[in-house]
């Protein structure tokens, strides 16, 4: 179990951290995302013990994290920016980490290299950028920590790979009942392994919800009527977003979906739609409610 | 075994179940067949293996599948008729598409012959 409790962190006059609480429960895997510099980074940074928080405490399995080796040694975090010691090959890192984490596993971290096709005995250092990325996802996974945090990860690459790391993921969380933070700015790299998202913005956690709910909590319904008509005459729906061409009118309903698709039906309309959001739709929406044009292109007029 | 749009607007989990029950009522999943376990399939698919727990409770709770403790899920018995018994609802759907092809001008003798070929093609 992971809690954070109102978190604060800043740099000189700059807030990265603004009062952010989470619990993150055993065996789920918690995406973040978030805009360039909305915290994410440094709120891993936060939770694995690099950083110290100016306010607020992040416990792990009610430990406190930071400077705290018992509580690290149940954590293992993927940065962004990677490390290696200066012409360390992997063998050499592993002994490092081995040195480490108690539970490193040796046996792993031979059946790992070669799945992912790389040479131990080479210098990391003249790895390409995408292959010392699968260097470090190596080095985690053999730890065999209980908490794996990846910062922006997947999104160095290649398709092949990720699907890769993402069954070794999954198998992890099931066999092991791991607990997996992924950050990244791209939601699709999200959707389909997370069951737990949040949104980050300029520091505050803006929304943190289970995939399932806010993929089924809320949808797009499409209605005409033959008589005219305006928004006044849906006021029984709980509309986050309305919008109205002619007798066809757009509209965001949050609540139940059989009983809203009732309720419209009986309204006797000439057209009815109801079509479940995309995450990605969800979180263009909140975002936007938060007054940031989340990539215009995304808008959705489909 | 199953396949899964990640890219969908319908959740995944609702995606499972759908397919398990399409499966039953094509007789590709009988009475007593094992389904993959909640890790080879999160594996297999590279979802969230908690999304694919989800839509095994589900099922379970739809008495689609009776799942025994250090076993597995298997299809119960009673699959079959619950499936059926939802598919009975889809004919409210039907009425509605029938009404739209009277609308749009077709005849009731075409829509007659075309409920007959689908028939004359599937085993019943």
């Amino acid at each position: 179990m992971i809690n954070a409790e109102a978190i604060h962190k800043s740099f000189e006059d700059f807030t990265a951290l603004d009062n952010v609480t989470c619990n993150i429960s055993d065996g789920c895997i918690y995406g973040m995302v978030g805009s360039n510099g909305a915290g994410k980074s440094t709120f891993l940074r936060v939770l694995s013990g690099v950083y110290k928080p100016d306010k607020g405490y992040a416990f792990i399995d009610g430990l406190n994290v930071y400077e705290n080796p018992k509580a690290k040694q149940k954590i293992v975090f993927v940065a962004d920016d990677l490390y290696f010691l200066p012409g360390a090959t992997l063998n050499k890192m592993a002994k490092l980490y081995a040195s480490a984490y108690d539970r490193f596993d040796w046996a792993r971290f031979k059946e790992l290299t070669k799945l992912f096709g790389l040479d131990p005995k080479k210098s990391i250092s003249n790895f390409s950028k995408g292959m010392k990325r699968q260097a470090a996802i190596i080095l985690a996974l053999s730890t065999r920590t209980k908490y794996m945090f990846f910062d922006e990860t997947f999104d160095g690459l290649d398709p092949v790979m990720r699907n890769l790391v993402k069954k070794l993921i999954c198998n992890d969380v099931a066999e092991l009942n791991s607990t997996v933070i992924v950050t990244s700015h791209s939601l699709r790299e999200l959707e389909d392994i997370c069951d737990h998202l949040a949104l980050l913005h300029k520091g505050g956690m803006v929304l943190d919800s289970d995939v399932l709910e806010l993929k089924t909590s809320q949808f797009k319904v499409q209605v005409a009527f033959r008589e005219n008509f305006d928004k006044s005459r849906f006021e029984q729906f709980n509309i986050t977003r309305y919008r109205q061409e002619g007798s066809v009118a757009n509209m965001i309903i949050n609540g139940d979906r059989e009983e809203t698709v009732a309720l419209f039906k009986a309204m006797n309309p000439l057209v009815l739609d109801v079509l479940p959001l995309t995450l990605e739709e969800v979180f263009t929406y909140e975002m936007e409610s938060l007054g940031y044009e989340f990539e215009s292109a995304l808008e959705v007029e489909k | 075994m199953f396949v899964v749009d990640v890219m969908s607007r319908v959740p995944v989990y609702e995606q499972i179940i759908k397919q398990v029950e399409e499966q039953v009522l094509t007789g590709i999943l009988k009475e007593g067949d094992k389904l993959p376990s909640v890790r080879s399939l999160s594996v297999k698919l590279s979802i969230n293996p908690n999304t694919i727990q989800k839509a095994y409770t589900e099922l379970d709770r739809r008495q689609l599948i009776i799942t025994v403790p250090g076993k597995g899920s298997f299809i119960s018995e009673k699959a079959i008729e619950v499936v059926g018994a939802n598919s009975r609802e889809k004919m409210t759907e039907l009425n509605k598409i029938i009404r739209e092809l009277a609308l749009a001008g077709v005849t009731k003798e075409e829509i007659i012959n075309n409920i007959e070929e689908v028939f004359n093609n599937t085993e019943v």
